[in-house]
C-alpha cells in the first residue's frame, strides 16, 4: 500500500495549481462580491481540458484518472469554490452521465461540445417538492409520436444560468413514478426552455445557481438518455460519481483556509508575540491539518476504488459526508484564528466560510450521505 | 526536420530549502521539484519555432529519477521525447561536469542536432554557465541572453538583451542558445497532453555507461569546484531615528550609508573626503 502520490498525480496538482494560481485567484474574491460568472476563465481553461477532464480522449476529454480528477478540483476550489462547482457539476454530472449511459448518437452529438466548454452541463433533479427524495418529482415528459413534452420547473440549479446541456430528471408517467423515471437532454435552444430566477445564495455566489422552467418544451425522443424507466439508477450512480467531486470541492476549501491560517498565525503579532507561538492556536492548527489529510485519504481511497472499477457508493459517501463536515470545521476555525479580520472580505476565509456550508447540503445532504453509509454496513453479514 | 534539442533542470520548488549542512549541497529529495523558469521558456522557444516550421524536440535533463517529471511535463507542453540522464556516480556535478555530461549524451542521442536551447539561468544556482559550456563542449557557436528567435533556412535570428541595448544577431546552425524567462507568458500544462505523457510516452534512461562517458570525469569527483558553503540570508528591516542638528543629521547619514550614496552619485565618497 502506497499512500504517496504517485509522480503523475503530483504533476497534475502542479499543473492545475499554476494555472488556478495565476488566472482565477486574482479575480476570485471580485467575482463573488459581483456575483459575476467568468466567461473569461472558461475561455481560458477550455484548451486546457478543464471541461473533459475524465472524457475519452475520443469525445475531446483528457481521459483523466479519477484520483487525477479529484486534485484538479480541489486545487481549482481552492482558489474559486464557485469555478471548482462550476467544473464538478458539468465533469461529474453533466459529462459523466452521457459518457456512462448515452447511446453512440448521443455521445458523438453531444460531448464534443460539452468536452470543448463550448457547452456546459447541468443536473437536475430538486424541485419545490423534491431533493433528497427523488421519488417527489413532480416533472413530467410525455410522449408525443416521436418526441418529448416536458412540464415541471428545477430549482438551485448549478450551472443553471450558463448551461448549454441541461440533463433533466422527470416522469414519463406520473401515476407510476418509480418505473417510468427517466432522464432526459435538454439543450438551451430547445422551444419552451427558459432559465428562471437566479438564486441569491450564501455561498458559490460566481455560479449562476437558477430554476429552469420547461414550458411545454418539446426534444426528440432521440433525447432520452439511456432507456425510459431507469432514470432512478442513472441519477443514484451519477451521484456517486459526484459526490467524489464535492468532497474534492470542500477539500479545496478547507485547504485554502487552513493555508491562510497558518499564514496569519504566523504573521500576526499578539502580546508581543505571533498567534503560532500560543498553544490554543496550535491545536486548532493540529486539528484542522489532521481532518484534512483524514478527508483526503478517504476521497482518494474512493477515486481508486472507482478506477479500479469495484463499488464505491458508500466509500464516495464516507469522503462526501466527512469531506463537507471538516470543511465547514476548518473554515469555521479559520475565521476564528483571523479574529475580526477573518469576519472581514479583506481577507479570503471569509469566502471559503460561505462556500462550505453547502457542501454538507448539495448533492445529497449529510443526512443522506449517511443514509447511503448506513445501508452499506447494514448490508454486511455480521 | 529541425532537430531542437531542449535542456531542461528541475528545481526545488520552494523557496525556503532544505540544505544538506555537511556538504553544502541542497537535498533535493526533500524538496518538490518544479521545471526551471528560464528552461520553461527555452521550451516554449522551442515550441513556437515548432509551430513555425515544424521540427522535432527532445527535451534532456540531468538529474535524480524524479527529474523524469519535467521531461514528462515538456511532453504534455509539446516536446516529442524525453530523455534522462541519471547516475548516482553523477551527483554533486559541478557546471563544468554538467555541461560534459549533456554534451556526451547529446552527441550519442541527438545526432545531427541543429539547435540547442537552455535557460539562461537556473532559479537555484544562477550560474548562467552551464549553456556556454556547452556551446564550448560541443564545439558549436552559442548567443546567451536570447530574448526572442526565428529560423531561417540554415540560420537562427535573434535578440539579444544586452544590458540596457538589445542586439539582433544572426547564428549559423548547429548552434546553442541561452534564452531568458519573461518574454511570453508561460504555457499552462493541458491536462490531457500530461495524462497522455504519462500513459504513452517513454522516456529514454541513460547512466554514465549507457552514455559511455569517462567515471572519474562526472559527479562531484570530477568536479573542480565544489559549494563550501551554502545558506539561506535572513532579510532583516530597522527603523533608524537620527537626531541632533540638521548638519549632524546628514554627517550621521554619510558615515552610516556613504557606500550606497556614493554609487547612486557615481562617485567614491570616500576618496572625495580625502582629497578634499
Amino acid at each position: 500500500m502506497d499512500l504517496n502520490p504517485c509522480m503523475k498525480h503530483k504533476a497534475v496538482r502542479k499543473a492545475v495549481r499554476m494555472f488556478a494560481e495565476a488566472e482565477i485567484a486574482p479575480i476570485a474574491h471580485d467575482i463573488d462580491r459581483d456575483a459575476r460568472f467568468p466567461w473569461e476563465i472558461v475561455e481560458k481553461m477550455k484548451p486546457l481540458h478543464f471541461f473533459g477532464l475524465q472524457a475519452p480522449e475520443d469525445y475531446g476529454g483528457a481521459g483523466m484518472d479519477t484520483i487525477s480528477y479529484a486534485i484538479a478540483i480541489e486545487e481549482i476550489s481552492r482558489v474559486s469554490g464557485a469555478m471548482g462547482l462550476c467544473l464538478t457539476v458539468h465533469n461529474g454530472v453533466a459529462v459523466y452521465p452521457i459518457v456512462r449511459f448515452g447511446t453512440e448518437e448521443q455521445k458523438n452529438r453531444l460531448l464534443p461540445a460539452m468536452t470543448r466548454g463550448d457547452r456546459i452541463g447541468a443536473f437536475c433533479l430538486t424541485e419545490s417538492n423534491a431533493g433528497s427524495d427523488a421519488g417527489g418529482v413532480e416533472t413530467t415528459a410525455i410522449r408525443d409520436g416521436k418526441e418529448y413534452v416536458i412540464n415541471g420547473t428545477k430549482i438551485f440549479v448549478t450551472n443553471g444560468g450558463v448551461c448549454g446541456v441541461a440533463l433533466i430528471f422527470a416522469l414519463t408517467d406520473p401515476q407510476n413514478p418509480q418505473r417510468s423515471a427517466g432522464v432526459f437532454i435538454v439543450e438551451k435552444e430547445s422551444p419552451g426552455f427558459s432559465v428562471g430566477e437566479k438564486e441569491d445564495l450564501c455561498g458559490m455566489r460566481a455560479n449562476p445557481v437558477s430554476s429552469l422552467v420547461l414550458d411545454d418544451c418539446r426534444v426528440p425522443e432521440t433525447n432520452l438518455l439511456g432507456r425510459s424507466g431507469n432514470g432512478i439508477k442513472i441519477a443514484l450512480e451519477t451521484l456517486d460519481t459526484g459526490r467524489i467531486g464535492i468532497a474534492a470541492q470542500a477539500l479545496g476549501l478547507a485547504q485554502a483556509a487552513f493555508e491562510d491560517s497558518v499564514r496569519y498565525a504566523k504573521e500576526r503579532q499578539q502580546f508581543k508575540k505571533p498567534l503560532s507561538s500560543f498553544q490554543s492556536i496550535q491545536n486548532y492548527l493540529a486539528d484542522m491539518a489532521t481532518e484534512i489529510d483524514a478527508g483526503r485519504l478517504l476521497l482518494y481511497r474512493a477515486c481508486a476504488l472507482k478506477d479500479a472499477g469495484r463499488p464505491f457508493g458508500a466509500e464516495a459517501a464516507m469522503a462526501k459526508l466527512y469531506c463537507s463536515a471538516l470543511a465547514t470545521r476548518v473554515t469555521n476555525t479559520a475565521v476564528q484564528i483571523h479574529g475580526g479580520y477573518g469576519y472581514s472580505k479583506e481577507y479570503g476565509v471569509e469566502r471559503y466560510f460561505r462556500d462550505a456550508k453547502v457542501t454538507e447540503i448539495y448533492e445529497g445532504t449529510s443526512e443522506i450521505q449517511r443514509l447511503v453509509i448506513s445501508r452499506a454496513v447494514l448490508a454486511q453479514r455480521t | 526536420m529541425l532537430k531542437l534539442v531542449v535542456c531542461i533542470k528541475q528545481v526545488p520548488m520552494v523557496s525556503e530549502l532544505p540544505w544538506d549542512p555537511k556538504t553544502g549541497n541542497l537535498q533535493r529529495d526533500l524538496a518538490e521539484g518544479m521545471m526551471n523558469p528560464a528552461c520553461r521558456s527555452a521550451l516554449d522557444a522551442a515550441l513556437r519555432i515548432k509551430e513555425a516550421v515544424g521540427g522535432e524536440i527532445t527535451a534532456i535533463t540531468m538529474g535524480p529519477p524524479m527529474a523524469e517529471e519535467v521531461l514528462r511535463e515538456a511532453i504534455a507542453l509539446g516536446a516529442d521525447r524525453g530523455v534522462l540522464l541519471t547516475d548516482r556516480k553523477m551527483a554533486g556535478a559541478d557546471t563544468s561536469v554538467t555541461s560534459h555530461v549533456l554534451a556526451r549524451a547529446i552527441e550519442k542521442n541527438c545526432p545531427g542536432f541543429d539547435l540547442v536551447l537552455c535557460g539562461l539561468a537556473t532559479s537555484d544556482s544562477e550560474t548562467a554557465q552551464v549553456g556556454p559550456q556547452l556551446a564550448e563542449e560541443l564545439d558549436i557557436p552559442g548567443v546567451t541572453y536570447v530574448d526572442e528567435l526565428e529560423i531561417r533556412d540554415r540560420t537562427v535570428r535573434m535578440q539579444r538583451i544586452a544590458d540596457y541595448f538589445l542586439e539582433t544577431l544572426e547564428m549559423d546552425l548547429p548552434g546553442l542558445v541561452t534564452v531568458m524567462a519573461g518574454r511570453h507568458a508561460p504555457r499552462y500544462v493541458p491536462l490531457g497532453g500530461l495524462q497522455a505523457a504519462f500513459a504513452e510516452a517513454d522516456i529514454v534512461s541513460l547512466d554514465a555507461a549507457a552514455i559511455g562517458i569517462d567515471p572519474e570525469r562526472i559527479g562531484a569527483k570530477g568536479s573542480a569546484t565544489k559549494i563550501l558553503n551554502v545558506f539561506s540570508p535572513t532579510e532583516g528591516k530597522e527603523n533608524i531615528v537620527l537626531t541632533g542638528a540638521p548638519k549632524r543629521i546628514v554627517e550621521q547619514l554619510f558615515e552610516r550609508f556613504d557606500d550606497r550614496i556614493g554609487s547612486a552619485l557615481g562617485r567614491d565618497l570616500k576618496t572625495d573626503k580625502r582629497s578634499s
